[in-house]
């Protein structure tokens, strides 16, 4: 699946360490994540949501 | 890379249960001669490693549950079915040959070291796929 989450954390300057520790998850799970290497589960896909201020199908699009 | 608190926790639960294991599997050594009859003292004091193996297998399994990292989680639980399938292959395939040929036996012992050998592999196929190896 792919996802906006590098632009959107780009647009904050957040690196991938920030996003990590305010999801409170791995560095490698955010690179995972935006790699599309890994799909979040749905709990974790909202916090995403939620963080951003976002909904998901904003963040994560279909193929 | 910083350990997570599950990390933590589980590194120390093994470094626990090997002291255990090296202090049972000498102190079993030092009782009993190889070959002694299995009396109820006998089997007693030679268990006595394999409930250490049991807290292997404890810590394995608290890991798991204790892992909040859902892709860290997903690493793990990868490299340990593919450890299961490694060790399910070699023991019942080696087990076919014992049966029909006469290949030196294989202890059942070995069973769960070929299991943490199969870890390592699935640490290097979670690396060629995924790109990370997991975290322990």
């Amino acid at each position: 699946m792919r996802n906006r989450l590098k632009v959107l954390r780009a647009e904050r300057d957040w690196s991938q360490g920030d996003l990590a520790e305010r999801l409170e998850v791995s560095r490698q799970s955010v690179n995972a994540i935006e790699t599309g290497k890994y799909d979040p589960s749905l709990p974790l896909a909202f916090r995403i949501a939620d963080l951003f201020e976002l909904r998901i199908e904003d963040i994560f699009l279909k193929e | 890379m910083a350990m997570n608190p599950a990390q933590r926790r589980y590194i120390g639960r093994m470094m626990v249960v090997s002291v255990t294991y090296v202090a049972a599997i000498f102190l079993a050594g030092s009782l009993l001669p190889k070959g002694s009859p299995a009396t109820p003292v006998s089997v007693a004091i030679a268990l006595l490693p394999g409930l250490a193996v049991i807290g292997f297998i404890w810590a394995i399994g608290r890991y798991f549950t204790e892992l909040t990292d859902e892709y860290l989680r997903l690493l793990e639980i990868r490299k340990a079915l593919i450890a299961t399938a490694l060790a399910l292959a070699v023991a019942s395939s080696w087990g076919i040959l014992e049966i029909y040929t006469d290949v030196p036996r294989l202890p059942v012992f070995w069973v769960f070291p070929i299991w943490c050998l199969g870890l390592a592999v699935g640490a290097a196929v979670n690396k060629l796929t995924l790109g990370d190896g997991g975290c322990a």
